[in-house]
């Protein structure tokens, strides 16, 4: 019978991962940020609202890739990645299911996946976890302590700076 | 130039296109902006965009977190493990750094005691094996650098940087006594 970390670990870690790996664009910082954050989880589970668990646990992600993007700047030796590393491109080139599609479209999902590296806060976090997730607006304003309607704002303007930057991009 | 920047309903089309596309704007709103759409080709084409730019995100798989993870976590958490070591691609350079540090210190410190008591210049020779041993120091603390990813073992900094840095300051300090026995 699983206890209950190992239930809401198991329920919420690849909502943790995939978060904190789109975010870093880098498979091993991710999979450290998720042993941490799970570790906490681990730690501080009683002190923390059932309900708000979800909220709790992509808040802590994301200080903690915060802490690794900053520790990156202030380290100088290894610079962000402005696009996906080669393991994160299989799995993301996996989900297109036509091969015919997949030509078409890699080349635009790959400047999509650079113009998303790219973007700043908070938009870079409202369209991962809004688009690419699907988490509710409330939840996602819950995780980042923002309104629900500053949420779609930061969306809407997020997904306006992708368009501006693909806007050159050859439609083929 | 770019016709929307002369066009204001061109403005106000751009403006409304993600709201529009996440189905957020009034009825009225809607209505004027396909309206709009329907003479302007360039902005029916950033609708286009706009909507490709979503469904491309909303295709993008949650990525599956690796099961060795959780096992690390149940580890650390019963306290079998360090918990949590994140993985420092500066560790190398940072001890490199610190042993660098401890070696000027010292050394430096030898420095300033040989040349309080020892009023005369140093031999030829002195001068010939201090710049070896620098020149030793130097090309370890290179390779030290270079191979920065890699772990360092505390046993090595021992013996090729701290205990030289001693005996070098044991030598310096013991200098005048055995400049007074030569003499």
């Amino acid at each position: 019978m699983l206890t209950a970390f190992e239930d809401t670990a198991q329920r919420y870690r690849s909502r943790v991962y995939s978060f904190a790996r789109y975010l870093l664009s880098n498979r091993e910082e991710a999979e450290d940020v998720t042993q941490e954050v799970l570790l906490r989880l681990w730690r501080h589970q009683q002190g923390v609202d059932e309900e708000r668990l979800g909220a709790w646990l992509l808040r802590v992600t994301r200080n903690a890739c915060y802490d690794l993007l900053r520790k990156r700047r202030s380290d100088g030796t290894l610079a962000a990645s402005s696009s996906l590393d080669d393991d994160e491109a299989r799995e993301v080139a996996s989900a297109e299911p036509d091969p015919q599609a997949l030509a078409e479209g890699s080349d635009f999902r790959r400047r999509l996946m650079a113009a998303l590296s790219d973007l700043g806060e908070p938009y870079k976090s409202i369209v991962i976890l809004r688009e690419v997730q699907g988490l509710p607006h409330r939840e996602i304003g819950e995780a980042l302590g923002i309104p629900e309607v500053t949420v779609r704002v930061h969306l809407h303007r997020g997904r306006r700076k992708l368009r501006e930057r693909l806007r050159e991009v050859p439609q083929s | 130039m770019n016709r929307h920047q002369h066009d204001p309903s061109c403005h106000e089309a751009l403006d409304l296109i993600e709201p529009y596309v996440d189905g957020d704007l009034s009825a009225d709103e809607a209505s004027r902006l396909r309206s709009h759409l329907e003479r302007c080709v360039s902005c029916a084409a950033e609708l286009e965009l706009a909507t490709r730019i979503q469904s491309e995100l909303r295709a993008l798989p949650e990525l599956d977190c690796p099961p060795e993870v959780l096992e690390k976590v149940r580890r650390a958490g019963r306290g079998e493990v360090v918990p949590f070591v994140p993985r420092s691609r500066t560790t190398g350079l940072r001890i490199a750094a610190a042993a660098a540090m401890l070696t000027l210190t010292l050394g430096g410190g030898a420095l300033f005691l040989s040349l309080q008591r020892q009023p005369a210049q140093p031999s030829p020779e002195e001068i010939a094996q201090a710049t070896q041993e620098a020149k030793i120091a130097l090309a370890y603390l290179g390779k030290v650098t270079r191979r920065a990813s890699m772990d360092l073992r505390e046993d090595v900094l021992q013996k090729r940087l701290i205990e030289p840095a001693a005996r070098g300051v044991s030598r310096s300090l013991g200098g005048p006594q055995k400049l007074e026995k030569e003499r």
